[in-house]
């Protein structure tokens, strides 16, 4: 793979990058934390003895988001994330990889099939969690996590949005972040989705966050939105 | 007196309205005690911290976070009120590793995180655990499907060696690692392209790489082509990739191990479990064989051949992989076999009925028993009078060995 491999250079955002390549083509990364292992079929590349891993827009609602605008990463090297939906773990390797040694991902997710895959990604990371619960009830995990700095949620319900909400009373630090992925059709299907996002929205803002960036996702996720907002 | 109280894996913390740590009492630090009291508390069950910080406290209310934990303490003969995030509960998770260090839990944070870390995944295994269905069925395919490519891969390799041999005979005696030899061709593939750099650069060591560069220089092979070569290393690719998928397989093992068999795993590790649970059949059936036939499981043959000619029955069957027994000197591998094979029983009952996690204890207990048995028995015993034996006994013995000395 090195070969067609022209660079990897710095983003804006802490522990991002870009690879770029001969042909011309783009992609964001992360230097892999777990050396030798992929987490989804993901390329690897090796540049200057460092290991990176692509991060696919496609697959992945973060890398998606920051595509298409996102001003500000609140994950950073250290960040302390509680991630809930965390599925066969796609989004959460990254985030691990961002946060590196120092930080720490929770990752709460409630089916256990998908659990299974992401104690295999967890193995080769010290920093994941993987913690099988329903985000529903945050006392079913409160004896395992501790308070974050980002709240991450992509669990594709009809109420995530008060989940999140409940959650962040729980965990989340003053001045902390949420990142919430919106699935306009599994919260209300005959609305226009744009409408859909306004109102989750709102939401936030009568609950005390400050919503920072409505982002769509479009092309990478069809209907689907990425909400910031900070808390208090 | 009212408290704030705040459970965690750590145990449980006692706080005043303003979030000023008052008391508290901590969790024992051990993996499988720790996880039961997590699982209880989801039960309703207080964690046994939080009941002596109770009564040391005396407190006449007491908040908690949990509404399910309420019922139970109030028998305890307290006022208790439920309040989700109350200031307690903050003030202990917005500095958990801090609080952990001070309240000698942990000794830094690194180790309260990986505490946390293996707690964890023992919480997760086990609530998968009981959603599992035939769970072992898959780790014994697994188990079956790694000693398949091994098989694979030793016959790939004698293939590769004695084709690449025509080529670069020398490098045959001087590597013997399948991986290795296998890489060499693969990356490098040309003797003359066998250099001291790109042999450093897959992993051989500095002296080994001259070695063979020099061999290299002075070979007595035979020159091949273009075509030659690629054929020779589209069979060392596949050899590459078969190791690469041996290292998944193991991995995806090791998982599904300790979540199906996590006392048998952490005794004797995830391929060796797996070679038991293959032999027995299941879980379930090696949950109920006696510790005697868990020692000698894999030798059933010595073991019919012992009964129909009463001569000795052997010692150990696939046990013998267990590092603690091949490595000791003869005399002391069957007591060391029977302690084992006496904690796996125990492990696989565990395992097959309750799912507790006890690893760590029966993994203390059986290091004690062979630190026993090396001091006990450190001389070999004095030498048997041997009673004299029949002449066709001794020739399968013989016929065994020869069959052994094959290279792996
Ligand atoms: C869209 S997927 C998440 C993908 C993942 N965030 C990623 O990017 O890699 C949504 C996940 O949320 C999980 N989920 C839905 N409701 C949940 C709940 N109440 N608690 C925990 N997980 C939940 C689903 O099982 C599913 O795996």
């Amino acid at each position: 793979m090195s070969e067609s491999i022209e660079t990897v250079k710095e983003t804006g955002m802490e522990n991002i990058y870009e690879c770029i390549y001969v042909d011309g083509t783009v992609r964001l990364c992360t230097k892999n934390l777990a050396k030798g292992f992929t987490v989804y079929g993901e390329r690897t590349v090796n540049y200057n003895g460092v290991e990176y891993r692509e991060w696919n827009a496609f697959r992945s609602k973060l890398a998606g988001a920051i595509l298409k605008g996102l001003k500000e990463n609140p994950v950073k090297k250290g960040s302390k994330v509680l991630y809930l939906g965390a599925a066969s773990g796609t989004t959460p390797s990254h985030i691990s990889d961002i946060v590196e040694d120092e930080g720490k991902v929770y990752g709460v997710e409630f089916s256990p099939r998908v659990v299974r895959e992401l104690i295999l990604v967890a193995q080769h990371r010290h920093n994941l969690f993987p913690i099988l619960a329903d985000a529903r009830f945050p006392q079913s995990y409160s004896s395992l996590v501790e308070d974050a700095e980002v709240l991450y949620v992509d669990i594709a319900q009809p109420d995530q949005t008060d989940i999140a909400i409940y959650n962040a009373r729980y965990f989340l630090k003053e001045g902390g972040h949420l990142l919430l992925a919106i699935k306009a059709r599994s919260i209300d299907v005959t609305k226009d989705p744009t409408e859909v996002f306004k109102t989750e929205a709102e939401k936030l803002k009568n609950e005390g966050f400050d919503v920072q960036q409505v982002i769509n996702l479009n092309p990478y996720d069809k209907d689907h939105a990425m909400v910031l907002a900070r808390f208090k | 007196m009212r408290i704030y109280l705040a459970e965690h894996t750590i145990g449980s913390f006692a706080f005043d309205e303003s979030g000023n740590l008052l008391d508290y009492v901590l969790n024992p630090k051990e993996l499988g005690k720790v996880v039961d009291i997590l699982i209880n508390t989801e039960k309703g069950e207080p964690m046994p911290s939080t009941v002596e910080l109770i009564q040391k406290l005396k407190p006449t209310e007491v908040v908690i976070e949990s509404e399910t934990e309420s019922a139970k303490m109030q028998s305890l003969g307290i006022k208790v009120v439920s309040k989700p995030h109350h200031v307690g509960a903050k003030v202990l998770r917005s500095s958990l590793a801090e609080i952990a260090v001070k309240a000698k839990f942990a000794e830094d944070p690194k180790d309260i995180y990986s505490f946390l870390y293996q707690v964890t995944l023992e919480y997760t295994r086990r609530k998968l655990r009981k959603a599992a269905q035939k769970r072992d069925l898959l780790a014994i395919q697994a188990i079956r499907a790694i000693d398949d490519i091994d098989k694979t891969i030793n016959l790939f390799s004698e293939r590769l060696r004695e084709w690449y041999s025509i080529h670069f005979p020398e490098a045959d005696k001087l590597v013997e690692d399948h991986d290795q030899y296998a890489k060499i061709v693969s990356n490098i593939g040309y003797r003359d392209a066998v250099t001291v750099e790109a042999l450093t650069e897959i992993g051989l060591n500095e002296q080994k790489a001259k070695k063979l560069a020099d061999a290299a220089k002075k070979s007595i092979g035979a020159d091949i082509s273009d075509a030659d070569i690629n054929s020779i290393r589209d069979l060392a690719n596949t050899i590459l990739s078969l190791f690469r998928l041996r290292a998944s397989l193991y991995d995806y093992l090791d998982s599904i191990m300790r979540e199906v068999s996590p006392n048998v795993t952490e005794l004797v590790g995830p391929t060796l479990g797996a070679r038991l649970l293959s032999l027995a059949g299941s879980l379930e059936e090696l949950s109920k064989m006696p510790a005697s036939t868990i020692q000698v499981l894999g030798a059933e043959k010595a073991l019919f051949r012992a009964l129909k000619s009463g001569s000795r029955p052997p010692k150990h069957g696939i046990i013998f992989q267990y590092p603690a027994i091949h490595v000791s000197p003869r005399w002391q591998r069957g007591k060391i076999a029977r302690a084992l094979a006496a904690k796996l029983a125990i492990a696989s009952r565990i395992d097959a009925y309750s799912g507790r996690f006890v690893g760590t204890q029966l993994v203390e207990q059986v290091n004690k028993r062979i630190e026993e048995i090396k001091t006990k028995y450190a001389q070999p015993p004095p030498k048997k009078q041997q009673p004299p034996r029949e002449e066709g006994k001794k020739d399968r013995r013989e016929h065994k060995k020869g069959k052994k000395g094959k290279r792996r």
